[in-house]
This record gives structure tokens, C-alpha cells and sequence, in this order.
């Protein structure tokens, strides 16, 4: 379960105040695969940071998992995102100097996994994302989809229960978008939540249900009733 | 082009400047150490009379014990004895030649006012001056006669002649030392030796002498002896002539060589003596004879203070890490600027310009560090002179051969430095770096 | 100790080679020359805190030098000892050939058995007179100290000797290596190969004026004052008076003769001070040089991190948002330059040997004790340490947010 309840971000300068987020609510129940959409700039990222725990918020309510992680320091929050939550880029974020063997093994290091477990979860990762015969290969070796594929073996290692998807095809075409989204929907099938924050509407309707974020809230969609309801609930 | 160049390079180290700072810095410590120990190094090698440094020799002769030598590995004496000197100088076999002491004495200026002092001796014959062609202000160094007769007559310094006569020309006028009245035939000119190699027993940097009289003066007025005198055997019998006569050694021995046919007979010559002199029951030793030259005995004797060396091996180490470090600083520098440098080779830069612009960027690092380096020597010449006081002063001046050095040497090193961050930043592909990541 | 990566930071590395090369070349010639001066450093301070013997605090000496045809110096020392004795504040003082520390003096060999070709030993020839003892503030520990009837005037050119002398017991231990020191009073030495010296006492410690020389306490005192015109006149002064007699006795002595002058008036502070300047300088100098060095390595070791970090911005963002804390990241910087450090020490303990290797052949320094080497790695693997630990964490507080951020 994920819950925000009236999440407020605020960014400020020195001369204007930005409300990225003001008053959002969502519920997004486990093992559903939901689709986040709305203009650019209109708060998805924001949002998405947020529900990774990758930025604070200032005021409202998020309960991850049945915990609620409003004031959970740097420390606590780091912790959750590397046991609960997998993350995926647009621009895949694999580190250019370690080949696919030690990138996939970064979140389990963290993780304190001991030598065996991790060799065993990377393995059977990559193996997943049918890359098993490269592991030794730099990103650098490989293309644009076998990237993405490899952050997602990343996200996946550590077996969260959220799988949080940032324009996971922007910087793939579309035969390699397709199969990214293959794969994504079997993860989903699989019983991994995923949370994907897209501009693109065609890959929006490939979820289970789509929510569309205008002037940092959630607009009036889909299920919003639903919605209202789990809120009133 | 190369303004444009300039102008780049300026931007661009202004853009970063405290990691620019800290290059500069590291070359200017770099630099500043080396041209210091350098500095100090190059003077106590110097060649203190190049003209003629190849034609004047000193000579040793292995007097010394039959059961030790006199030093490690069976070199002779540093100095010869009494007996030798004399004899030598009256065998006349050089070209020129000069056998020599030091000793020190009281000097009693004619005022009344002026007060006694204590004034440093050289012990010479008249050879003396036209071996090391001293500077005469007036009058000139005394006749061969003057040796033998044993005439009273002082070549004096231009300090002692300002002390003494207020810096008249003072030939002719009596000057009375050690006791006696002596006659100036001579006034020197300023004469600075570096090191002062005529004598180096008690160090090479001492000055020169304030007074210079004929060198049997020594028996004549039983004159105390300066410098070392080393014994291998006590003198037989009591008085001053049986020290004199004693295998003591307290006298060094110069003689001009114009070409090697001279030094091979004056050779033959001090063998054929020494040969001699074992007959009457000296010399116990196996022949072993030197004719060093200026620089081979400066050699010899190590005029090079260990520590000085010491020091410049230590900072050229240093320079070498401060150029380490502008190495990694310049590449990491060069790296930081790999989308500009795509960008400059997509729009048509060749590699060529690329190297350009980044060596004349080097350079004036180089140039600026070296210019401060050169100031912070100047700066460490000073303390070395505060450390070891005034007696180092002629080792810490900077000539424009140092200055010219300094520049040099941080220019180059700084491009050495440069060389391979400018070569591995050239050859980023003009393409990689305008994709977004 | 998944936490701790090195695997992958080390693999990481070997495909940025040249950075972590320099900083291990920059580390290893650091450690090389800050290693190599500290011992250096050491030397030449033990050498400098050996004691000369003598009461170095309260003693000074000045020479006097007598010109002109009616100058006595027998009556002249007679007159002068007399005076400086009984200036109040002087504990006392004598003539004497030679001082401690002060670089020139008289050495001769010495042998225990008469003859030519006999093993000897250097010492240095102290001339004092009865009061030598009180004023140079040694000690006698065996046999006694001449008394007045033992002191003989030695003319000048004289080459002959006394027959008693005091020997310091690091001399009668050189001389007698098989004899107790205690028992060597009474034995007979010879000076000049043959001519026989009785051993009157041994006293405590003096040095030798030549600070440089390996035999520094190897000193022999003869009971004679010299009748030279050139003396020296060493004195002793009660704590606290030293300043107030040096100008005071200097002029004393100057009007009470006019056939001398007066020179070299040096407190022995001043004299230890200009013997050890070479050493105390070149202290001075690799001090300096070593900390400047240390400074600039780990200024370039910041330099380097903090680009490095830059470089690796993205990175560190998206490592945060796998999972690192800020304490993590930290760790890994740390973790990378100690690995760069460890290479850059072994690499310089065996430079550190090597330039030790090259001072003793060259310069005939000693060779450098084991544990510095350790020592120096230590303080090294904590420059890199500190150096590192600024941009490590200025890495750690890179916002996680980065990692979702289209650059």
C-alpha cells in the first residue's frame, strides 16, 4: 500500500515560491500497475521523488507499506528505499565504470546481503532480463534497450514491492519500448507494484489504471471515485 | 590565433579558480625549492677563476706515515710540509708557482685613536698575484727579490686600505703588523672568491685575506700557524725551526701548467724529487703524487656541503610531486571540460587547436608559477642567510642565469605537466559529448 | 562486510587508472621525502642534544693577543687570572688552549703501549691548571685533580709534555677496553708515540671542541698554562651574571694592558648556537619542506576527490536512490582513496628504503630504523584520509533527487 494524503512540496528561491505538489492524494493498493501522467512540470517528478523517498515533502501524510514515513531520517529513509523500492530512469543511471555484474550488485552491498545471496539474486536478475551471458560487459557495450533492461534486473535483485518507473522508454525507440513495457507488465503479473510516471499517454493506457497530475494535484480521472473513496475511508 | 588562445586560457582559469590557484601554487613551491637548493648548489660549484682553471694545479706529495695514509683510500696529505714547500719553490719548475700559509696578526694603525685589530695573513710568494690574477686597485704584488731577501713589504686588502690609509693610494706608506713595520707595494681591488679556492683546509667560503706578505716572513718572525696542521709524527727537538722542519703539513702549493707537456714534466719533476728526498730517509711511502686541477680539486675536497646536495635532491623530489599534482589537477581540469571540447570539434576545431589552446593555457600556469617560484626563492635565499648567517652570503645571490633558469625550468615543467592532459583531452571524440547521457 | 566494496571500487578504478596512479606516485614520493627527513630530522637533533660538558648556561671565553715588543704573557696571564678570579660573580676561570663546541682546538694520538705502528687513539688536549676542574664544571670520579705544584708554564714551540694528565672515562674506556675505567688511574699512556703520561684521574664527560668528530669525548687534560702571546681565558659565571661580566671583564682586561687587544668575546650559548647552525638550519629546512609537501599532496588529493565527485554526481545520486545512506557514500570516497593510499605506502616504503640506500652510499648517512617506515604509512593512509574526507562529503550530501533528474 502506498498512501499520500494532502502532500504539500514547496520549492523556494530567493524570489518565488514553486508549489510542485499542493495538497496531492493517491492510493495505490499492492499489486496494481499504475500509470502517472499530466504536462511536464506539472509535479509527476515531484511526485515520484517523493513516493521514493528521494525528497522530503512539507506537509501532509505518506504511509508506505503500512508505515508512515513523514519524518524518518536520512538514515531510516535510505533503508527503505533500498529494501522496499526499485528504481528505474530514463536514462537508465547505470554506473559507466563497474560492468553489469557489479551494477546490479550496488542496492544489494546496501542491502548487506553476504557474498553467495547476492551472486545468486544478480544472477538470476539478469538471467530475467535474458542478459545472463553479459555480465562481465560494460554499460558502455550495450544498447539503449539491454541498458534499461539491465537497471531493471538492478531494481528487481533486491526483490522490493515497488518498482518506481521514471519515462522508463524516453530514451528508447519504440521496438525497444515495447518489449521494456513487456517486461515491466510480467514483473507486474509476477506481484510487484509499479508506480510509472510517463508523458506519454499511449504508454500510460498500457496500465492497470491512470492518474493525471495537473498544477502539482491530482486531476479528476479514471477511478477517481475509487479513489475519493479510499481517501474517505 | 594565439590571442585568442590567450584570452581562452584566461577565461578558462578563471573559471576554476581555486583548483587554477592551486596549480599555480604547486608549481610555485615546486619551482621556488629547486631554484633555491639550485641556487646554493651552483654557487658552491662554481668556477671561481675560469680563465684559468684548467692551467693551475695543486700539489700533493705522500709524505705522510709508512703505516697509514694520510686519508681513505691512500690519497696523500691535503697539505705539504715546511721542507717541501721550500724546497719546491726554490726548484723554479713551473710556469708559476706559490707556496702558501695562512697565519693572522695584529695590525697597529698610526693614529693614536684607532684602535689594534686582529687581521687574517696569507702567506705567499709574488707568483701569487699573477697566478690568480688578483685585482690591483694600486701598485701591483712585490718583485721575486723581495721573496728571497725577505723584504717587509704587504699587498693589502681594499677594506684593510680603507681601515687603515681612508682608501688613499697608500703605496709607499708604512703599515705596522704582527710588531714590525712593513712597506705597501700593493692595494687589492675587491676580490670575492667562490668558493676560495686557494685554501680550502677550514672551509671553502671563507673570505679573503686582509693581508698578504712574503711567505718566509713565517720563519723570520716565527709566525703562528692558521689553518690545519696534521702530524704524523712529533717534531725532533725543541723551537720553532724544528716544527718548521717537521713532517708537519700546514702549507698548500699552487703551480700554472700552460698545456699538458708542462704538467707531464712538472710531474716527472715532483716524482724525481720525492725520489730524492727518499734517499735521505723520507717519504717512506710508495710514490703517490697529484696535480689537480681548480675543478678536480674543488672536487676533492668536497667543497659541495652534503646537506646542499642533500637538500637539492630533496626538492627536486618535491618539484617532481608538485608536478604530479598539477598533472592530475590539469587532467581532471581538461575532463571537467569534455562537452566544451566536443563542442569546439564538432564545430570544426582540428586536434591541432585543441593542443593549442590547452598548452598555452599550461603555459601561463607554468609562467605565473614560475614567476612566483622565482619570488619565493628569493624569498627562501633570504632565510638561508638568516639560518646559517653571514658567512653563506656570496652562496644565496640570484644572478640572471638563475632567474633565466627558473623560467625555464617552470615553463618546461609545466608543460611536461601538460602534455598528456592536453593529449588525452584532444582526443575526445567530437560527437560523445553532445548526446545528452 | 558487503558494506565495504572494495571489489567493485577496485574494479572501478583500473578503468580510470591514470588519476589513482598520480595520487599513489604523489603519495609514495611524499612518504619517500617526509619519511627521509623526519629521520634525517632526528639525527641532527640527537646530535644536537648531546651535552658538551661543560656549564654551558653560565660560560663564556675571549681572546687575548698581545703585539709590541714589551709584551709578557706569562705576567700578563698571571695578571689577568688574578683579576677575572676575583671578580665577584665569576665562580671561576682559567687559560685554556681549547673549548667545547667552539670547532678549533689540538688533537694528538695516544697509545698504551710506547713504539711506532701501535694502536691509538685521537683525543683532544685540554691545558688547564688546577682550577680547570671547577671551571669547565666537570668532575673527577677516580684519581685526583692536579693541584698547583702539578702546573707547568709550556713555551711556546714547546713539544714536549707533562707527565700526569685527566683523561675523561670515555678516553680510558677507548684506551683500556679490557680495564675497568675506575682502575686506570695510575697507568701510563704515551703521547707522541713514546713519551710516557701518567694517568692522574678520570673525570666524568667533556666534550671535544670539534662537534663534527666521531671520538667527541676523547679528551686528555695537561697541567701546564701556555706562555703564548696568543690565550684564551674561559670563565665560569654564577647563573644569572653571565651577561653582566662578559662586558664588564672584557673591558677590565683591555685597560688593564694596553700591549694586547682584547677579541672573540663569545658566551659558549652563542658559540653551541653557530657550531649547530648547519644542523639546526637543515632541521629547519626539512621541517618546512615536509609540511609544505604534505600540505600540497593533500591539497591535490582534495582537488582530485572533488572532481572526481563532480565527475560522479549522477552516480552518487543514483546510489542514493538504491539504497546508500549518507554514511555510505562517505565510506566509499574513503574507501577509494585508502585503497589508492595503500598502494601509494608500499610503493613508498620501498622508495623510502631506496632513498635511504642512496643518502648512506652518497652522503654516509645511517640507515633508516624499521619502524619508521610503518610510522610513515600510517601518517600517510591519514593525509589521504583527512584530505578525502571534505569532498566525501560533499558527495554524501548530493540530493538522492538526482538520480531522476534529465541532465
Amino acid at each position: 500500500m502506498l498512501i499520500m494524503q494532502d502532500v504539500k512540496k514547496i520549492f523556494r528561491t530567493d524570489l518565488i515560491e514553486t508549489h510542485a505538489l499542493r495538497d496531492f492524494n493517491l492510493q495505490v493498493t499492492e499489486g496494481e500497475f499504475v500509470a502517472v501522467t499530466g504536462p511536464s512540470g506539472s509535479g509527476k517528478t515531484t511526485f515520484l521523488n517523493i513516493a521514493g523517498l528521494l525528497e522530503t515533502f512539507e506537509g501532509g501524510r505518506y504511509e508506505l507499506d503500512g508505515q508512515d514515513v513523514s519524518h524518518l531520517n536520512d538514515k531510516k529513509r535510505s533503508q527503505l528505499r533500498n529494501e522496499k523500492i526499485g528504481f528505474i530512469f530514463q536514462s537508465f543511471n547505470l554506473i559507466p565504470d563497474l560492468n553489469l555484474f557489479d551494477n546490479v550488485d550496488v542496492p544489494l552491498r546496501y542491502r548487506g546481503f553476504n557474498a553467495s545471496e547476492r551472486k545468486k539474486r544478480i544472477e538470476e536478475s539478469l538471467e530475467r532480463v535474458g542478459l545472463a551471458n553479459r555480465m562481465k560487459h560494460l554499460p558502455s557495450q550495450l544498447s539503449g534497450g539491454q541498458q534499461q533492461r539491465v537497471a531493471i534486473a538492478r531494481a528487481l535483485a533486491g526483490d522490493p514491492r515497488f518498482l518506481l518507473a521514471d519515462e522508463p522508454t524516453g530514451n528508447l525507440d519504440t521496438k525497444m519500448a515495447l518489449s521494456v513495457l513487456e517486461l515491466l507488465k510480467d514483473i507486474n503479473r509476477n506481484g510487484t507494484t509499479i508506480v510509472m510516471v510517463t508523458h506519454d499517454p499511449g504508454l500510460a493506457q498500457q496500465a492497470q489504471r491512470n492518474i493525471y497530475v495537473r498544477d502539482g494535484k491530482v486531476s479528476e480521472m479514471g477511478d477517481v471515485v475509487e479513489l475519493d473513496q479510499a481517501a474517505n475511508g | 590565433m594565439f590571442t585568442y588562445y590567450l584570452r581562452l586560457a584566461f577565461n578558462s582559469i578563471k573559471r576554476n579558480p581555486i583548483l587554477s590557484a592551486l596549480m599555480i601554487t604547486a608549481i610555485a613551491l615546486g619551482i621556488g625549492a629547486s631554484m633555491t637548493t639550485i641556487t646554493v648548489n651552483y654557487l658552491m660549484s662554481s668556477n671561481p677563476i675560469p680563465h684559468k682553471s684548467e692551467q693551475l694545479y695543486y700539489v700533493q706529495l705522500d709524505s705522510w706515515s709508512p703505516y697509514e695514509a694520510a686519508n681513505d683510500q691512500n690519497e696523500p696529505p691535503d697539505q705539504i710540509t715546511w721542507t717541501d714547500a721550500t724546497n719546491l719553490m726554490k726548484a723554479k719548475q713551473a710556469f708559476r708557482q706559490s707556496a702558501m700559509a695562512s697565519t693572522g696578526g695584529v695590525i697597529e694603525p698610526a693614529g693614536q685613536d684607532e684602535k689594534p685589530f686582529m687581521a687574517s695573513i696569507r702567506l705567499a710568494f709574488s707568483d701569487f698575484f699573477h697566478l690568480f690574477d688578483t685585482p690591483f686597485l694600486y701598485g701591483s704584488g712585490w718583485s721575486d727579490s723581495a721573496d728571497s731577501n725577505r723584504e717587509y713589504v704587504v699587498v693589502i686588502s681594499k677594506a684593510t686600505n680603507e681601515r687603515l690609509f681612508g682608501g688613499e693610494n697608500s703605496i709607499g706608506r708604512t703599515v705596522r703588523v704582527v710588531g714590525k713595520n712593513f712597506r705597501v707595494v700593493g692595494v687589492l681591488d675587491e676580490w670575492v672568491l667562490v668558493p676560495r679556492f686557494y685554501d680550502v683546509t677550514t672551509g671553502p667560503f671563507h673570505e679573503t685575506e686582509e693581508v698578504f706578505m712574503p711567505f718566509y716572513m713565517k720563519q723570520e718572525l716565527e709566525l703562528t700557524n692558521g689553518g690545519n696542521t696534521n702530524c704524523w709524527k712529533s717534531p725532533e727537538g725543541e723551537g720553532f725551526m724544528a716544527f718548521l722542519q717537521s713532517e708537519c703539513v700546514n702549507y698548500q702549493m699552487w703551480v700554472e701548467l700552460r698545456n699538458d707537456d708542462e704538467r707531464a714534466q712538472y710531474m716527472d719533476f715532483l716524482n724525481n724529487y720525492v725520489t730524492e728526498q727518499k734517499a735521505l730517509g723520507r717519504f717512506a711511502r710508495p710514490l703517490n703524487n697529484r696535480l689537480s686541477n681548480v675543478m678536480q680539486w674543488m672536487e676533492n675536497q668536497e667543497v659541495v656541503a652534503d646537506d646542499a646536495q642533500i637538500m637539492m635532491w630533496v626538492s627536486f623530489m618535491f618539484l617532481l610531486v608538485c608536478l604530479l599534482n598539477t598533472i592530475g589537477l590539469l587532467l581532471a581540469k581538461f575532463t571537467g571540460k569534455a562537452a566544451e571540447i566536443g563542442l569546439r570539434r564538432a564545430v570544426g576545431a582540428s586536434k591541432t587547436d585543441l593542443f593549442n589552446q590547452h598548452i598555452v593555457e599550461t603555459a601561463i600556469i607554468g609562467v605565473v608559477g614560475g614567476i612566483l617560484g622565482l619570488g619565493l626563492a628569493y624569498l627562501c635565499l633570504e632565510g638561508i642567510k638568516s639560518l646559517y648567517g653571514e658567512f653563506v652570503q656570496n652562496l644565496v645571490g640570484l644572478d640572471l642565469v638563475m632567474v633565466a633558469c627558473a623560467i625555464g625550468l617552470a615553463i618546461v615543467s609545466s608543460i611536461l605537466a601538460g602534455l598528456y592532459p592536453t593529449w588525452r583531452a584532444c582526443n575526445i571524440a567530437p560527437a560523445s559529448q553532445l548526446k545528452s547521457q | 562486510m558487503s558494506q565495504w566494496e572494495i571489489g567493485p571500487i577496485f574494479r572501478a578504478m583500473m578503468r580510470n587508472k591514470v588519476g589513482a596512479v598520480l595520487i599513489a606516485i604523489q603519495i609514495a614520493m611524499t612518504m619517500t621525502i617526509v619519511v627521509n627527513s623526519i629521520f634525517i630530522i632526528n639525527q641532527r637533533a640527537a646530535l644536537m642534544e648531546r651535552h658538551s660538558g661543560i656549564d654551558e648556561a653560565n660560560s663564556f671565553y675571549l681572546t687575548s693577543t698581545g703585539f709590541g715588543e714589551n709584551f709578557d704573557p706569562k705576567s700578563t696571564t698571571q695578571n689577568d687570572l688574578a683579576l677575572i678570579r676575583s671578580t665577584p660573580g665569576v665562580v671561576d676561570a682559567i687559560q685554556i688552549n681549547a673549548i667545547p663546541t667552539t670547532g678549533s682546538g689540538w688533537s694528538m694520538s695516544f697509545q698504551v703501549e710506547p713504539g711506532e705502528d701501535k694502536q691509538d687513539e685521537g683525543a683532544a688536549i685540554y691545558m688547564v691548571d688546577e682550577h680547570g676542574v671547577n671551571a669547565l664544571d666537570v668532575n673527577v670520579i677516580a684519581g685526583e685533580n692536579f693541584n698547583a705544584n702539578d702546573i707547568r708554564w709550556r713555551p711556546k714551540s714547546s713539544r714536549n709534555w707533562p707527565d700526569i694528565v685527566l683523561i675523561t672515562k670515555a678516553m680510558a674506556q677507548s684506551l683500556f677496553p679490557d680495564t675497568p675505567w675506575q682502575e686506570t688511574v695510575g697507568k701510563t699512556i704515551y703521547i707522541s708515540q713514546t713519551e710516557p703520561m701518567i694517568i692522574k684521574g678520570i673525570v666524568d664527560q667533556i666534550q671535544a671542541p670539534w662537534v663534527g668528530w666521531d671520538d667527541l669525548e676523547h679528551v686528555v687534560m695537561t697541567p701546564e698554562i701556555t706562555q703564548f702571546s696568543s690565550t684564551r681565558y674561559f670563565i665560569r659565571a654564577e647563573p644569572g651574571q653571565r651577561d653582566r661580566l662578559m662586558p664588564l671583564i672584557e673591558e677590565a682586561l683591555a685597560s688593564s694592558n694596553k700591549q694586547r687587544i682584547i677579541r672573540g668575546l663569545h658566551s659558549i650559548e652563542e658559540t653551541r648556537e653557530r657550531s649547530y647552525r648547519g644542523d639546526a638550519a637543515m632541521i629547519k629546512i626539512l621541517s618546512t619542506i615536509m609540511v609544505v609537501l604534505t600540505i600540497v599532496t593533500g591539497l591535490g588529493i582534495v582537488g582530485l576527490a572533488s572532481f572526481s565527485v563532480n565527475r560522479r554526481k549522477k552516480q552518487i545520486g543514483t546510489r542514493r536512490a538504491l539504497g546508500a545512506s549518507q554514511g555510505a557514500i562517505v565510506r566509499y570516497f574513503m574507501l577509494e582513496n585508502f585503497l589508492i593510499s595503500t598502494v601509494g605506502v608500499v610503493i613508498g616504503a620501498a622508495l623510502t628504503v631506496g632513498l635511504n640506500m642512496l643518502l648512506v652510499n652518497l652522503f654516509g648517512l645511517n640507515a633508516i630504523d624499521w619502524y619508521y617506515i610503518p610510522s610513515g604509512m600510517l601518517v600517510l593512509w591519514l593525509v589521504g584520509q583527512i584530505a578525502v574526507l571534505g569532498p566525501a562529503k560533499r558527495a554524501a550530501n548530493i540530493p538522492p533527487a538526482l538520480a531522476t533528474r534529465t541532465v
